[in-house]
């Protein structure tokens, strides 16, 4: 089995090109999940340019392929209209809602590209563009388990799982969930002490071999300033990873105000909250350009 | 109040200064061995693609059990390179993460078994 996944824009809110984010990248939103044949793509934001113009060099004939929004705010749809491979006919792409007949993502990415926004209409697309959903958010898609869960974000956004022969992915951006912390006054109390999760949330991320979650905030940067933006503390992921038993964590969505070196500090952070709770989770920055192998 | 009238305003003269031809300065990308056997070295990349590993086939070789016989490939990518991992026992970790590929970055850090490399980006 070849379960890969690759990081194609791990920025959040807007894109941020410059010396100071080179490193880690300035697209936004994207991430390419490959599981033997099945190829999923997770958010649209413009690292999905570039994601395209890579499909297009690998030389298949007709790409096939399963896009899955965790919600649709600009950063995570913006790369769709320069998205190649969707203006070639031979290719196939489904847009899913996230519960029965639900077309919200697909009609929302048609929208962008009206006259006023865009030269190009969706209409023009010449790929097969199909609105599909995830039933009642599980669903086995191409012989790969796909669930989703709703989240904590202005309008909310979705969580996504991937597994197959036992290895599992989840991708999990633009959730506050500092909001749904049960001791919320407790944690500002106490920054250093354990925050407890809900169990939803744990249970959804349970035993993945690969956690990809928003962790947008430093602590410094979190409270008061940005509480109610839809974004959590960076350390918030960790404790989501630790008492979900991941075995990776990637902290993604990385704040457009934030540098490499900041980048990097918010993850020394992050491993050393970890060292503190004594866990074997291993924490990195989401990257662009970087893939991963989930099935060694 | 002060006034500017037109006798204020100086002109640049034009003058007849040519362009003076600049050669720009290049510097290639490279792979600083900093640990492991035959360390420390400077290698220069050059080629499209570099392989490494303890094999004597591989462009960078590295005399080491720990590292596959061609362990990781270079391959030029968008102006710099990017590593790919060619199925090595104890694989690639770029700055502390195993990859199965990556765009390299200037500074990043490359462990193959007990050898570290550092990427500088040339210009």
């Amino acid at each position: 089995m070849a379960f890969l996944v690759r990081f194609w824009g791990t920025r959040g809110s807007i894109p941020t090109p410059g010396r100071t984010t080179n490193r880690y990248g300035g697209n936004t939103s994207c991430v390419e999940v490959c599981i033997d044949e099945a190829l999923f793509i997770c958010d649209g934001g413009t690292g999905l340019r570039e994601l395209g113009i890579d499909l297009m060099k690998r030389g298949s004939q007709s790409i096939v392929a399963h896009l899955l929004f965790s919600h649709m705010h600009w950063d995570h749809i913006q790369g769709f209209p320069f998205f190649v491979p969707a203006y070639i006919p031979s290719n196939t792409f489904y847009i899913y809602g996230t519960s029965p007949g639900d077309r919200r993502f697909h009609n929302l990415l048609s929208g962008q590209m009206r006259s006023d926004y865009f030269p190009v209409d969706f209409s023009e697309l010449n790929a097969d563009i199909r609105a599909v959903d995830l039933g009642n958010a599980d669903r086995v898609i191409d012989g790969v388990r796909v669930r989703c869960m709703e989240q904590c974000h202005p309008g909310t956004s979705y969580a996504y799982s991937f597994e197959k022969g036992g290895r599992k992915v989840v991708y999990a951006t633009d959730n506050e969930i500092d909001m749904t912390l049960p001791d919320a006054k407790a944690v500002q109390a106490d920054l250093a002490a354990p925050r407890k999760i809900p169990d939803d949330l744990v249970a959804f991320v349970r035993d993945a071999d690969l956690l990809i979650v928003d962790g947008q905030y430093t602590d410094e940067q979190y409270f008061p300033k940005h509480v109610g933006w839809g974004h959590p503390r960076a350390t918030t992921a960790v404790d989501l990873a630790v008492q979900a038993g991941a075995r990776q964590l990637a902290i993604y969505h990385h704040d457009p105000m934030q540098s490499d070196i900041q980048i990097d500090m918010k993850i020394a952070a992050c491993r050393s909250r970890v060292q503190a709770f004594g866990s074997s989770l291993f924490v990195f920055a989401a990257r662009e350009g970087i893939e991963l192998r989930i099935d060694q | 109040m002060i006034s500017q009238t037109d006798d204020d305003i100086r002109l640049t003269e034009e003058t007849d200064i040519p362009v003076i031809p600049v050669q720009p300065y290049h510097r290639p990308h490279v792979l600083q061995q900093v640990r492991g056997p035959l360390s420390p070295q400077l290698i220069e990349l050059n080629d499209d693609t570099v392989i490494v590993g303890r094999s004597s086939e591989a462009q960078i070789r590295v005399p080491s059990s720990a590292l596959s016989r061609t362990h990781m490939r270079i391959e030029r990518y968008q102006g710099g390179y990017r590593a790919i991992d060619l199925d090595s026992s104890n694989g690639v970790y770029l700055n502390q993460i195993r990859i199965n590929s990556a765009v390299l970055r200037d500074g990043d850090t490359i462990q193959l078994g007990n050898a570290v490399f550092i990427y500088h980006e040339g210009k």
